[in-house]
């Protein structure tokens, strides 16, 4: 079981989006994984035994879980390499 | 438009709850989602607005008495418990104006873009409710159908210009190439940062205060996580009410729940608009994907930025203490708390990163801000009520974000005087900070093309 915390401002509108569309890729790969969706601010006080952050802004990561910009999912420009990026992380 | 009108509020009369899952199923399938997918948006909107109700009643039955006592124990009078832009929005979309809101955002976008008055393609279906709000307290305030959908379509129009006039901020500052923030909340306010950045380069030695910290955020970042600022929050209001010990450790957990839950539940209604958005976006991308245009997106995306979260940790207690200086002021601010980066993070773009001027600009923003949505808390009541939010008769409730918009204030009162001279006040300065915004965006445009 794979976890991917998918954070935006206020962990309702753009991360709902974007967790949406990880949860789709993950069915259609047949990966087990639970995305939860969180603000921000909470990243750093969420990150036990997470394997991927996935935000939906432009961050520089200070913790040493991988990280995705998941600005993609928004505009849908460079989805599939967004993807592909992702799934590198969470593929065994 | 009766006709229209009854059907509307016939849907509307069987509560958000049934309401909004009937016809986000009917739009869903008429947009090309499958079945499956259609019932599911549906659902997924109706368990929102079952959720928000749950969350915003823990928050009357329990809070409010607490703001109720503390009040009474200092002689202030801070009785009511800001909602929020999470439980705001859930009313607004529960409105009869909001069905109608999306699709005539939609037109005013389009006709804006085809008349060249605009570049923001805007795919923010969700930030809509903002425009609906205003479209609304108009609906409430006038009691005409028509002039809330005109109120709907002015608010959007002017939104769109907001995301024009502050896109080369968003790119130069936040690096987000080709997107513009048509944004209810950081939208509004960036014109009076324009304004201040203005006066401030005029005054000697204050025009040179750089104050640019980025580790702030790491030395108080677990006071940061809305959790524990709710306990927190919970226990300080406890305490002043005069609670015992045992009532104050309760307030304190029903605080931090009101505020985890309430993104958590709003988030489903969210989730109901995806496939509707997900259509919108499609189709307006692929009219216009020009590289002239920018994509209007949620402000959200600016939170991320260091200054933006050293400042919105800030204005956490500054926003309570502006609060309590505020003259006649009644709202505790509460829901906006977590989020109250909304509400500056374009002002630290046009400071480029300035955390002084964004201190100042925030502070005049949340003065306005606070004031203004005083001023609306009997609309938003009926908003409410309307909604089915409010089980008992007497209570009250307001939100900062988007009841203390200066937008929906001054169309609100243009169509329906009742303060004049606060109308002048708020319409005289926030003109003024939007000619400054007009000229200063001129700028702005020639040294992006000339670099």
């Amino acid at each position: 079981m794979k976890k991917i915390i998918v954070a935006c401002g206020g962990a309702v509108a753009t991360s709902t989006v974007a967790a949406d569309a990880i949860r789709e890729l993950c069915a259609r790969e047949g990966i087990a994984a639970e995305v939860v969706q969180t603000r921000i601010i909470e990243i750093e006080n969420s990150l036990d035994g997470v394997d991927l952050v996935v935000t939906t802004m432009k961050i520089t990561p200070d913790f040493d879980v991988p990280y995705v910009n998941g600005m993609p999912f928004l505009t849908g420009i460079n989805k599939e390499a967004t993807e592909k990026k992702i799934l590198s992380y969470i593929k065994d | 438009m009766d006709f229209v009108l009854e059907i509307v509020q016939y849907f509307v009369n069987l509560g958000p709850a049934v309401m909004l899952p009937i016809v986000i199923f009917i739009v869903a399938l008429c947009l090309g989602q499958s079945f499956g997918k259609s019932v599911k948006s549906g659902i997924s909107i109706g368990i929102g607005f079952v959720g928000i109700g749950l969350v915003i009643g823990l928050m009357l039955n329990n809070l409010a008495p607490a703001a109720k006592a503390m009040s009474q124990n200092f002689g202030i009078s801070m009785s009511l418990i800001d909602i929020g832009w999470p439980g705001s929005s859930p009313m607004t979309w529960a409105s009869r104006i909001a069905l109608v809101a999306i699709p005539v955002a939609i037109v005013v976008n389009i006709i804006m873009l085809l008349l060249k008055l605009t570049r923001v393609v805007n795919i923010d279906i969700w930030n809509i409710w903002h425009f609906a709000f205003t479209g609304a307290i108009v609906d409430i305030a006038t009691g005409s159908y028509t002039l809330g959908i005109a109120a709907v379509a002015v608010h959007a129009a002017f939104a769109y210009k907001i995301g024009d006039w502050f896109a080369p901020v968003t790119e130069e500052y936040f690096g987000l190439e080709g997107i513009a923030m048509p944004h209810g909340t950081t939208g509004w306010f960036a014109p009076i940062s324009v304004f201040v950045d203005g006066i401030l380069d005029k005054i000697p030695f204050i025009r040179d205060i750089d104050i640019n910290p980025k580790h702030l955020k790491n030395r108080f970042g677990l006071l940061f996580d809305p959790a524990i600022m709710g306990g927190i929050m919970g226990v300080i209001i406890g305490i002043l009410a005069g609670y015992d010990v045992q009532k104050i450790l309760s307030l304190g957990i029903q605080m931090a729940a009101v505020i985890v839950l309430m993104p958590v539940v709003v988030k489903y209604i969210m989730g109901g608009l995806i496939p509707v958005s997900e259509v919108a976006r499609t189709k307006l991308q692929k009219k216009f994907k020009d590289s002239k245009f920018y994509i209007g997106l949620d402000c959200a995306l600016l939170l991320g930025d260091p200054v933006v979260v050293t400042a919105s940790l800030l204005f956490i207690p500054i926003t309570i203490l502006i609060a309590a200086i505020v003259p006649g002021n009644q709202i505790l601010p509460f829901g906006d708390l977590p989020t109250i980066g909304f509400f500056i993070a374009m002002a630290v773009g046009v400071h480029k990163g300035n955390l002084f001027r964004t201190l100042i600009t925030g502070s005049i923003v949340m003065f306005m801000t606070i004031w203004i949505s005083n001023q609306m808390i009997n609309f938003q009541t009926v908003l409410a009520a309307n909604a089915g939010q409010l089980t008992n008769a007497a209570d009250k409730v307001a939100s900062l974000d988007q009841g203390g918009s200066p937008v929906t204030y001054i169309i609100t009162q243009i169509l329906n005087m009742t303060n004049v001279t606060g109308f002048a006040v708020i319409g005289g300065f926030y003109l003024l900070c939007v000619i400054c915004t007009v000229i200063w965006s001129k700028k702005q445009y020639k040294a992006l093309s000339n670099k």
